[in-house]
């Protein structure tokens, strides 16, 4: 048999309190999509950045073409002929296109021309729309991601690893990226795609190697497996998946929050909400669904006090909240988890206690004669710790030592219990594993229950579908519609959020 | 645990004692024997009550500048001002004094001097917490560049209005013995302004940690951005912090005009606010690490003076000493994360092997 392109043996990594990878091992043949399937702290990235020389293996060797092969740093990475796409892209905004992708690899005096051309041409080879001498800054995230891919080309790579590629894009931008990766490795190139999205595995990949708390636990091609089998090896255990019918029709229609004509100008005169109009009703989940970055925060941030509108109202039954700050807002039982909990919804250094005493230091309930009431607070996060399952010894555990899921769900006990009324979740599951991301879904179906008002910002479709009554499509600051999630499919929706209003849709995809 | 006490213990110790075979080598550049000095520098501390006393005398106010910096410091803001805000509490402290001595009993006067240095080091302090709240400028500068004008404040005021009645030097009257700080011990210049400081460390040490609006400093200072989302004013809170700060740097004013120079010398004790800022990162911002890190500058500072009288070693070897301390303890903190580190890498790696 052929020697394996590229292939790891017994591969072993430990950071100073988890086993990252041990004894891993697994090849890539040329022309080969591989995914490298795995909830979030499987190890799925430690182990390319190995291969990639970010980080050097305590343990195993690596082969190319059969032969052993010593990888100490990415530059060496990339004279083999190894590129990664990092989650978050290495783009310099305030250079263009050109510039980041000679980056590294150019000396003397640069010929913007000539290179511009050779860029355009490769461009032109995979069918990317791109000018290079356009600013980073100016490009849009799926464009961003197109110049990584070009920056790679550029390098001659034979083996590109992407890392979550499609969690910033839309439906159709991430369908023109499967595209690509058929045509990359349709000319003998191999694709590593690290993902925790079952649907793209099944869509795209050739083999799949399934990771699961550092170790490898399937090895198997794509046409003899399938989702249940994978999501099954890849959480070890069965999940207990939400479906519609899990759920109750809303009984009651009354209205708690309402948003009337609000716009927010931003300092440069670019409107990041535009003439908003929502309500929503008790015990209703209100899903928000867009790419990214189309008003999103702004929305949430409306609601709960941290910007104010240039125009247009907010009412909270029927009483004008719309001057009203965060520290009110937050005593008339409004609840935010927002989107960036480390920069936004936790501090990171203090303990867990302290994370809940965050909102409500002004609060009497935590005070004993001027100090703060360490026992009530200790007893108060030790019940949330049961409650929530978070995983810490005590409530005295520094925040930063938790895993992303844990800290997640020490943000969502907090705004649970201050959210009396209303409670926002901009992108409650980001990022988390299955097991996170469903126990968080039950949690916010719970509140709902109780008769809770849920706005519920996300970019996972998925969770739009499986947890909204109603559905509202934000596109560069507008609303493009508010439906009943039945009426609306997966294709329509993704017409949407790219921009199309509800008329073209119909038309267009029905 | 266990091990992170030893390790914490070990590594401290090793950091000053490095530090002193560091500074030994520059002994000998200097063609001086070490082992002779640094017995001289151990003997001389302790060879007689006055002296050892001493050391506490000159930790005081090196407490109350390592506070205000280390205030700050726990709300992420750099108050380099503290020299400053001394200077500022030192020329309202005799000022005080001068003008109430002869009007009220002495305890009341300490009292209401005490008061005034609070009000007016904390104002002075304020004011660069309030710039930046308004029109966020750099508290680094404005807190640094303060220090030059209250320099200037109290040059003009020794110049005028506090001028000794003989007009000869820049330097105010000797203030009269009802309102100097009591001695505690007869026979040294102990007062009771050591405890003072105590006082003020564990104090801040309470308000940092256990009332609420220590908490929220303390959350402004590690993520103003999720604090200014939890409803938390942190524009507020790094005005009142500036105001504490520079009241704690004031107070210093208050203990040695009141307490051991009692009277006002322009351009004393030029190096307080320096000295605060590394006895605070030698604690590493705690108020209680920071009363024995003061004992210890303030150890350094008496025997290196006498050490320079004695054995012909100029006593500036004393700062370099301090120096080297300051960055081996520095080190030591990374010495001991990697300890720590590999120690749970090893544990991991034998758990696996199982």
């Amino acid at each position: 048999m052929e020697a394996a392109f590229f292939e790891l043996r017994g591969i072993s990594k430990y950071f100073a309190k988890v086993i990252a990878n041990k004894d891993v091992s697994f090849s890539i043949q040329r022309g080969e999509v591989l995914a490298l399937l795995g909830e979030n702290g499987a190890g799925k990235s430690t182990i390319m950045k190995i291969l990639y020389g970010l980080y050097k293996a305590d343990e195993g060797k690596l082969f190319k073409d059969g032969k052993e092969i010593k990888i100490n740093s990415p530059k060496e990475a990339m004279e083999l002929g190894i590129s990664m796409i990092q989650q978050h892209f290495s783009l310099v905004p305030a250079h263009t296109v050109t510039e980041n992708i000679i980056l590294g690899n150019v000396h003397g005096i640069i010929e913007q021309k000539l290179l511009g051309g050779e860029i355009k041409r490769l461009a032109e080879l995979y069918g990317f729309e791109l000018n290079p001498n356009d600013y980073i800054r100016d490009l849009a995230v799926g464009v961003q991601q197109k110049v990584e891919i070009l920056k790679a080309l550029y390098q001659k790579t034979n083996l590109l690893i992407m890392d979550e590629p499609t969690a910033v894009l839309t439906p159709q931008e991430a369908e023109n990226l499967m595209g690509f990766v058929r045509d990359f490795t349709a000319q003998g190139n191999s694709v590593i795609f690290i993902t925790h999205k079952l649907k793209e595995v099944m869509s795209v990949a050739d083999r799949i190697i399934v990771m699961r708390a550092g170790k490898v636990y399937g090895d198997i091609k794509r046409n003899e497996t399938n989702e249940l089998e994978l999501s099954k090896l890849m959480i070890g255990r069965d999940l207990n998946w939400i479906t519609k019918d899990d759920r109750q029709e809303s009984l009651d229609q009354e209205v708690r929050l309402e948003i009337q004509h609000v716009t927010v100008q931003e300092k440069n005169g670019v409107p990041a909400l535009k003439d908003i109009s929502l309500t929503l009703h008790k015990g209703e989940i209100l899903g928000i669904a867009g790419v990214s970055g189309n008003g999103q925060q702004e929305l949430c941030e409306i609601v709960c006090g941290a910007i104010l509108p240039t125009k247009g109202r907010v009412l909270l039954d029927g009483e004008d909240i719309t001057e009203r700050r965060i520290r009110a807002r937050i005593d008339l039982g409004i609840g935010y988890v927002p989107a960036d909990r480390s920069s936004d919804g936790m501090i990171m250094d203090m303990s867990i206690a302290e994370n809940m005493l965050l909102k409500s230091s002004y609060d009497k309930k935590w005070q004993k004669r001027g100090f703060i009431n360490k026992k009530k607070l200790n007893q108060y996060a030790l019940q949330e710790i049961r409650d929530y399952s978070i995983k810490a010894p005590s409530p005295e555990t520094i925040a930063r030592g938790l895993s992303g899921g844990n800290q997640q769900k020490v943000v969502l006990a907090r705004e649970v219990d201050n959210g009396e009324k209303v409670i926002i979740f901009d992108q409650p599951t980001r990022g988390l594993d299955l097991g996170a991301v469903n126990h968080i879904h039950q949690v916010i179906l719970k509140e709902r229950a109780k008769g809770k008002s849920v706005l519920l910002v996300s970019t996972e479709l998925s969770e739009i579908f499986a947890l909204s009554d109603r559905i509202a499509i934000l596109y560069k600051g507008e609303i493009q519609g508010v439906f009943n999630s039945s009426e609306l499919t997966t294709e329509k929706i993704g017409l949407l959020m790219a921009g199309f209003r509800e008329g073209e849709v119909s038309n267009d995809a029905g | 645990m266990q091990a992170k006490l030893r390790d914490l213990l070990i590594t401290n110790i090793l950091a000053i004692v490095l530090g002193l075979v560091a500074s030994g080598l520059m002994l000998l550049f200097l063609g001086k024997n070490p082992v002779n000095a640094y017995s001289v520098l151990i003997t001389s501390v302790v060879r007689d009550g006055y002296t050892f006393a001493d050391i506490f005398v000159k930790a005081t106010p090196l407490m109350f500048t390592a506070l205000a910096f280390a205030f700050t410091y726990k709300a992420n803001l750099y108050n380099i001002g503290a020299q400053g805000q001394f200077y500022i509490g030192a020329v309202i402290a005799a000022a005080g004094s001068l003008l109430l001595q002869n009007i009220l009993p002495g305890w009341l006067v300490l009292i209401i001097t005490l008061l005034l240095t609070i009000v007016g080091g904390g104002l002075w302090g304020a004011f660069v917490g309030f710039v930046k709240a308004r029109y966020n400028s750099n508290e680094f500068l404005v807190s640094m560049m303060s220090t030059y004008v209250a320099l200037a404040v109290m040059n003009y005021s020794l110049r005028t209005f506090l001028m000794e009645t003989k007009a000869e030097y820049p330097q105010t009257d000797a203030l009269a013995e009802s309102v100097w700080l009591p001695y505690m011990i007869p026979g040294t210049r102990l007062h009771i302004g050591f405890v003072l400081a105590v006082l003020a460390c564990v104090g801040v040490w309470v308000l940092l940690y256990k009332t609420t609006l220590g908490y929220r400093i303390r959350a402004v200072g590690y993520n103003a951005g999720a604090a200014e989302m939890s409803g938390i004013n942190s524009k507020k809170l790094y005005i009142l912090a500036f105001f504490i700060s520079g009241a704690l740097a004031g107070v210093a004013g208050f203990t040695e005009v009141n307490g051991v120079q009692h009277m006002l010398v322009q351009g004393f004790n030029p190096d307080l606010g320096a000295a605060g800022i590394g006895i605070a990162i030698l604690a590493n911002g705690n108020p209680i690490g920071i009363i024995f890190a003061a004992i210890l500058f303030g150890a350094l500072k008496v025997g290196g003076t006498i050490m320079g009288q004695m054995s012909g070693i100029p006593s500036s070897i004393i700062e370099l000493m301090q120096g080297f301390v300051m960055v081996f303890v520095i080190l030591s903190y990374f010495v001991r994360t990697w300890l720590e580190n590999n120690r749970e890498k090893r544990k991991l790696q034998k758990a696996v092997a199982k």
